[in-house]
């Protein structure tokens, strides 16, 4: 499956490769990219099935349902780099919806 | 739990009900995070958008299974060879229905707008329309097409092949 570079995919990658070894959730990657949930998890959709992202499920807090969460695989972290966005053209990070803070 | 939490989550909770079995764990993923997010208007937005993902995602994929195909990824390349070849072809069908439609109407109109009883030779005009015009439209077209879209020249061939023969065959009965 072709992979489409779109802006956002390049900033999704990009908020990967701000800490290109831990796992991040959904909603911290919507809030550093300003992305929304409906931009946002196609694209995670399409970089899991291309491999180029791994997914697991965190160990739940009691009281709170378990959280999934991304980390670029060996494979996604070269592409990331490969395609990895210029700073002139990187947005700045901003809250998404309005400034929500966990 | 607030009015609009308790909608964010029942939103999603309906995605999670109508959404396709290979979605599901996304699903569950956006419907999770959704106990992350402190304020209630983000988190209706984080359902409606979720929602939107979801029914993107598995729509098309539902479509798939209903229809009995499979996506174009899963297609061997022989597959999906012949579906661009046939769709090539119906579409040069297509377009030759098109012209003939087109010409024959414009034949109708200008027997409405001169009466047949003014005009001389109406029959050969009405041959010329109809038929040659068309012909050498569909000949021309699959000459030109031939090499870059070969199908749809394929289309436009059988169209002009199945003209002549009604052709032939209206004129040999009558």
């Amino acid at each position: 499956m072709k992979l489409r570079l779109s802006p956002q995919t390049l900033q999704v990658l990009d908020a990967f490769l701000q800490a290109p070894k831990d796992w991040i959730y959904g909603y911290d990657i919507s809030r550093n990219t300003g992305l929304k949930s409906g931009t946002l998890y196609p694209i995670l959709m399409r970089l899991a099935e291309r491999k180029l992202l791994e997914t697991s499920w965190e160990t739940a807090e009691v009281g709170r349902p378990p959280r999934h969460m991304y980390r670029l695989t060996p494979e996604g972290m070269r592409f990331a780099k490969e395609h990895h966005l210029q700073p002139a053209t990187r947005r700045p990070a901003r809250v998404a919806f309005g400034g929500v803070n966990s | 739990m607030t009015a609009i939490r308790r909608l964010a989550s029942r939103l999603l909770g309906a995605a999670v009900r109508h959404s396709s079995s290979d979605s599901q764990e996304w699903v569950r993923a956006m419907l999770s995070e959704l106990d992350y997010i402190e304020n209630d208007w983000a988190a209706l937005f984080w359902a409606l958008g979720s929602a939107r993902a979801i029914f993107k995602y598995s729509i098309p994929r539902q479509l798939h299974v209903w229809l009995g195909t499979r996506s174009n990824e899963e297609e061997g390349p022989m597959l999906k060879h012949m579906r661009r070849t046939a769709a090539g072809a119906l579409a040069g069908i297509g377009i030759a229905v098109g012209v003939l439609v087109a010409a024959f109407g414009l034949v109708r109109l200008l027997l409405v707008i001169f009466p047949a009883s003014t005009l001389k030779g109406v029959e050969s005009v009405q041959m010329l329309a109809v038929i040659v015009v068309p012909e050498t439209i569909f000949v021309v077209a699959a000459v030109a097409l031939w090499r870059k879209r070969r199908p749809m020249a394929v289309g436009l061939v059988l169209s002009a092949v199945t003209l002549v023969a009604h052709v032939v065959v209206h004129l040999t009965t009558h």
